[in-house]
């Protein structure tokens, strides 16, 4: 074996080497043998497997093949095929991730040679381990449990996108399913006057439910605090304790209770209403029952459980502003609304900027407060075939289509619409943390 | 340039009296007192002529005075205007609070009502009378014990685990550098904005390949992987903050990274640890979509899914989902109430993340 040369020109042997074979250049080069070992038997192991991981991921390409003449239970199922598929594409792309390690580790410890003129020792290798030990102890399960429980399921979601998994024809395991390229995106965006006009409608409603959501309890939860802070109300704490009520409650109790009193027939508010005499039996309100109301109630609705977070976030941003500035400004003869508007408003935007984009993303996919208020309902006219009613905004219409109509492919195309919309949101609050800032990432 | 000074709070003065006059109560005491700084005024200003640093000081001395004195008119002033501005926010705040309120007080009296619907119920709570008879519906003719039980176990375990597998993720990103740190940063951040049910059909076949369907410890694997983008970056941001000095300190002390970690960090990092504890405990329990879709069994069922039957299409059963609920709401508020001021630190915090 040839020795290394200390002038760094024997980079590109090891650069070589490393890559001809995970961990070779440890071994025959640096005298690493315990991390070359390593890194040999994971290829090793991943050379070993490779038959069954081509033979998946040949399976993932044609989603099996129909066998009507087999049993049920031994047939192609195309699901299996896909979930197997990007899972091994998972595993390939973390062993990636290793082999580019290995070939770092060997051009480093290479550059250090250089520098140092000694070959690191096994003895080294171990203390250097346990210090890397540690994050890698700390990250393996994030990594294992976001790659297989979040990452494997949103690609599965988005190739779903692409195939024609649906009633009736096509439900594993008595059929296959096949990959259909964008038919499922050219019937949703133009192709089918229903699907295609439910998608708008719900998409509209979906943008300005997530605006007026926020909107409202933001502002909602703001004017609170403010007035209670200003005011110096002594019974203000008692005020904050009944206001975080509706925060603490869990979102599917009220959002029950309030369905039932606003049942247009028997619900408790028509009920008040009518003995008051503000309006008989043939004039009740249909709060939920009609298409366009029920959008307004649901954002009233949204308003009384969600100002109490907005309420609490402002009082906290408030507490950091120093009591000086808003001295300075009394004594400056500043009026209330002018305070407000000058200093109390500007540093609680600021602060609660990504919040609020928080808030917004979340009320794009606030299941809960849509799903047990209305249900959806009130149904409409294209409700049977696209099982889009009147409140439903894109999230609950997924919930729909996947276990009501089984129409998993449509459901998938809506997920991609929902990533394609909301990942701006998450570059720009990205690009407003700290660490960003910094130059840190 | 010191005539302007002392000039100052004399205008000051009289336009606080304008004011004072114009005001139902505490006018008159504000007149005379006044009436008297005036005088006092009016003494500092001649007396300003000499210049001997006597002179000076007892200049001084009076303008503390009158200082002293303006300050008691402008609170008596504001003072008389705050109450009119208080009874304003009193009403007000009390408005809101019956708005609030209602639902509430309502659902706490239905779960006390006789009759089982909520179009049997009077309009005015506890109107129709009070029973204790649905709860004893809950334990005797209900799973309600049995769910109460899963959906502590799943709160509970998905509660410490998220806190383990978060805090200690945090603590790497924040304070080791490494390959590929910025993408899995990046990664995370995207991933936390999509509810993890999108890729409910998959985590369904997934669980059915580990044998995960239909049991407890499935839902929290969900509920833990679901938690952790948002909240790593959530408790990482707040680990930046704790100084490095406290970690540098005790390496040089001999300590692992381990017990760094625990015995520095964790400590340091308590007030968010508190808060994601707290978030974590409390979303299973009213976690619906994901409950519905793996636990498929009678005595798998958690609290939101036994709720939620109660007021389906096909039962109306209000009065007892309203019993029901109140069991579990009123540890919640509690809780709440209790932490509020960690609630209302820790969300500032949250804000300030940037």
């Amino acid at each position: 074996m040839k020795t290394l040369a200390l002038d760094g020109s024997s980079r590109k042997r090891v650069f070589v080497v490393a890559i001809l074979f995970m961990g070779l250049a440890h071994l025959t080069m640096l005298k690493q043998y315990i991390k070359g070992a390593i890194f040999a038997l994971i290829e090793i192991v991943m050379i070993i497997l490779s038959p069954l991981l081509f033979k998946l991921l040949r399976n993932m390409v044609t989603l099996g093949e129909p066998k009507p003449e087999l049993p049920i239970f031994e047939r192609d199922n195309s699901m299996f095929m896909l979930i197997d598929g990007i899972l091994i594409l998972a595993v390939l792309f973390v062993f990636l991730i290793l082999y580019v390690v290995s070939v770092r580790s060997a051009l480093s410890t290479y550059k250090d040679y250089c520098v140092t003129d000694t070959l690191p020792q096994s003895k080294h290798f171990l203390s250097e381990f346990g210090a890397k030990a540690f994050p890698i102890a700390g990250l393996s399960p994030l990594v294992m449990l976001i790659l297989f429980f979040v990452v494997v399921p949103l690609i599965f979601s988005a190739s779903v996108a692409f195939t024609n998994y649906s009633v009736p024809g096509n439900i594993p395991p008595n059929n296959t399913v096949d990959w259909v390229g964008l038919d499922n995106f050219k019937t949703l965006f133009g192709g089918n006057a229903t699907w295609t006009g439910a998608l708008g409608r719900v998409a509209i409603w979906t943008l300005l439910w997530a605006t007026a959501a926020t909107v409202t309890c933001y502002a909602g939860g703001m004017f609170m605090a403010v007035i209670m802070h200003e005011s110096k109300i002594k019974i203000a704490p008692i005020f904050r304790a009944i206001f975080i009520l509706p925060y603490a409650v869990p979102a599917v109790v009220s959002m029950l209770v309030w369905q039932n009193l606003l049942n247009g027939s028997f619900g408790t508010i028509n009920r008040t209403l009518i003995e008051l005499g503000l309006m008989t039996q043939q004039t009740t309100i249909p709060w939920l029952s009609n298409a366009t109301l029920a959008k307004f109630t649901v954002v009233l609705i949204n308003l009384w459980a969600g100002f109490p977070y907005f309420m609490l976030l402002t009082m906290g941003s408030m507490t950091a502003i120093s009591k000086e500035t808003f001295e300075a400004a009394r004594i400056d003869g500043a009026s209330r609304p002018q305070v407000f508007r000058a200093i109390t408003l500007p540093s609680v935007l600021y602060q609660t900027m990504p919040l609020i984009i928080m808030s917004f993303t979340h009320n794009i996919n606030n299941f809960g407060a849509i799903f047990f208020l209305t249900g959806g309902n009130p149904v409409v006219a294209d409700s049977t075939t696209t099982s889009a009613k009147g409140t439903d905004i894109m999230v609950t219409w997924i919930y729909n289509l996947t276990i009501n109509l089984q129409k998993y492919n449509y459901a998938a195309v809506l997920a991609v619409c929902i990533f394609v919309v909301l990942a701006p949101f998450a570059i720009f609050n990205f690009r407003r943390t700290k660490s960003y800032k910094e130059g840190e990432l | 340039m010191k005539e302007k000074m002392d000039q100052t709070p004399i205008d000051d003065d009289t336009n606080d009296l304008n004011q004072a006059d114009n005001l139902p109560n505490g006018g008159s005491v504000v007149d005379k007192e006044a009436k008297k700084s005036n005088s006092k005024k009016s003494n500092s200003v001649n007396e300003n002529q000499k210049d001997t640093p006597v002179e000076i000081e007892k200049d001084r001395i009076y303008e503390k005075q009158n200082n002293k004195k303006s300050l008691k008119y402008q609170n008596a002033i504001q003072r008389a205007k705050n109450r009119t501005y208080k009874i304003f926010v009193f009403l007000f705040l009390t408005l809101v609070s019956l708005v609030v309120l209602y639902p509430l007080v309502y659902a706490v009296s239905a779960a006390f009502s006789p009759g089982r619907s909520i179009s049997a119920m009077s309009i005015i709570p506890f109107g129709s009378g009070v029973t204790t008879a649905h709860f004893k519906r809950l334990v005797s003719e209900t799973n309600y014990i049995r769910w109460f039980r899963n959906t502590l176990i799943i709160a509970a375990s998905t509660s410490v685990s998220t806190v383990l597998v978060c805090s200690l993720a945090a603590y790497v990103f924040s304070r080791f550098r490494f390959l590929f740190k910025k993408t899995m940063m990046l990664a995370l951040l995207v991933l936390q904005i999509f509810p993890s049910f999108i890729g409910m059909i998959a985590i369904y076949v997934i669980l059915l390949r580990i044998k995960g369907l239909d049991t407890l410890w499935g839902m929290v694997l969900i509920y833990l992987a679901g938690n952790i983008p948002y909240n790593t970056w959530l408790v990482k941001s707040y680990m930046d903050s704790i100084p490095r000095a406290y970690d540098e300190a005790a390496k040089i002390d001999g300590a692992s990274n381990a017990r760094t970690f625990f015995k520095i960090i964790l400590p340091q990092a308590s007030p968010i640890i508190t808060f994601l504890a707290i978030v974590s405990f409390t979303g299973p329990w009213m976690e619906f979509i994901f409950a519905k879709l793996i636990l498929r069994s009678n005595e798998n069922q958690t609290l939101a899914l036994g709720l939620f039957s109660f007021v389906t299409d096909k039962k109306n059963e209000f009065t007892l989902f309203c019993a029901g609920a109140l069991i579990v709401a009123v540890p919640f508020i509690i809780f709440f109430l209790i932490t509020q001021k960690v609630l209302v630190s820790s969300l500032a915090g949250a804000g300030v993340k940037e």
